[in-house]
């Protein structure tokens, strides 16, 4: 399990850890002091990115949809900053 | 701002009750009941985390069992926070989301606004600090939190009367490192509150917020309703005394 964090300019701090193997996650548990709008989306996005390949930008779509498709606000970060915390803790 | 709000005073409370009052309270005003703007002080003195935290990574839980300091992860995102029991003032507001709007940015600047009035009635020049902080000569004196469930909004909030950063490391996790002099005098670079920035007293404190709250308002003195204290009973029971809530994350 690797993790790593990332504290987004004029936002918030992200954690990640994540177990990889592969080229996909295998499990992945976020935490931070961001904040984020209904906060059972952050549930969700750690589900849909059970399995998901490890990938920058298909990260960043996929929780970018997943935000629209609950109509969640992300507030003191954005899904870049969640896709670039994770592929960092999956090295 | 509509409706007659219901002001419960300053009183204390630990820190599941705390948290479980503010949901109970939610849960009432989604039912038709008033508007509310509440004050508390943690007793014990306690640490709340955010939702999204680790207790593990965030919180020092020896420390806290040997110095009697509580512990409760919040409904609302955001980070670790030290409550001092004779150090602090906490309110939460709770009120149908239309009262403040879609705009959780453009809310947390209108509710923070009634703080910066507050600092104001005590000498205390303060501005809001997006995205969810009040600071005073650049330093912070307010740390603030906000949700949204079904169509209800709680923010929380500290107002800082007087902050020892030593007690405030001893609790919150930081490596060892960290809490060499240097760091402390960065904090205090960072953090200031009520007492370093003025004369008023805890009380005065207390006055000026609840005057600025009330401010435009029509408001009325009120107290929980037995069945918000039997839920709240509930919630402390069923939530947040349980580790499947404090330790999920």
């Amino acid at each position: 399990m690797g993790s790593a964090s990332l504290k987004v300019a004029g936002g918030k701090l992200l954690k990640a850890s994540v177990q990889a193997a592969g080229g996909r996650i295998s499990s992945l548990k976020i935490t931070g002091d961001f904040f984020l709008h209904p906060e059972e989306t952050l549930a969700e996005i750690e589900s849909a990115l059970a399995n998901h390949l490890l990938n920058e930008s298909a990260i960043t779509a996929t929780i970018s949809s997943l935000l629209q498709k609950n109509n969640a606000q992300l507030i003191g970060a954005a899904p870049q900053d969640f896709a670039k915390v994770i592929m960092e803790a999956s090295k | 701002m509509n409706g007659r709000w219901r002001i419960i005073p300053l009183e204390t409370c630990d820190a599941a009750t705390a948290m479980a009052l503010d949901e109970a309270c939610g849960e009432s005003v989604k039912a038709g009941g008033p508007p509310t703007i509440r004050f508390w002080r943690w007793k014990p003195s306690a640490v709340s985390i955010g939702c999204f935290q680790s207790l593990e990574d965030e919180v020092n839980l020896e420390t806290c069992k040997k110095l009697g300091v509580d512990f409760v992860r919040r409904r609302t995102g955001g980070g670790a926070v030290y409550h001092d029991c004779d150090g602090e003032i906490t309110y939460s507001i709770t009120a149908p989301e239309s009262f403040f709007g879609k705009d959780i940015t453009a809310s947390y600047k209108l509710i923070c606004g009634w703080l910066v009035d507050a600092f104001a009635r005590l000498g205390i020049d303060a501005e809001f600090k997006p995205i969810n902080d009040i600071t005073t000569g650049g330093k912070k004196i307010s740390g603030n939190a906000q949700t949204r469930r079904g169509g209800i909004l709680l923010q929380h909030g500290t107002i800082l009367y007087d902050v020892d950063v030593k007690r405030m490391f001893s609790v919150l996790r930081v490596s060892k490192e960290k809490i060499s002099d240097k760091m402390i005098a960065a904090v205090e670079d960072r953090v200031t509150s009520v007492k370093k920035s003025g004369n008023a007293t805890y009380a005065q404190t207390y006055e000026a917020l609840v005057s600025a709250f009330s401010e435009g308002k029509e408001t009325f003195s009120g107290s929980w309703t037995n069945s918000e204290l039997a839920r709240a009973k509930e919630l402390v029971e069923t939530k947040y005394k349980t580790k499947e809530w404090n330790f999920q994350r």
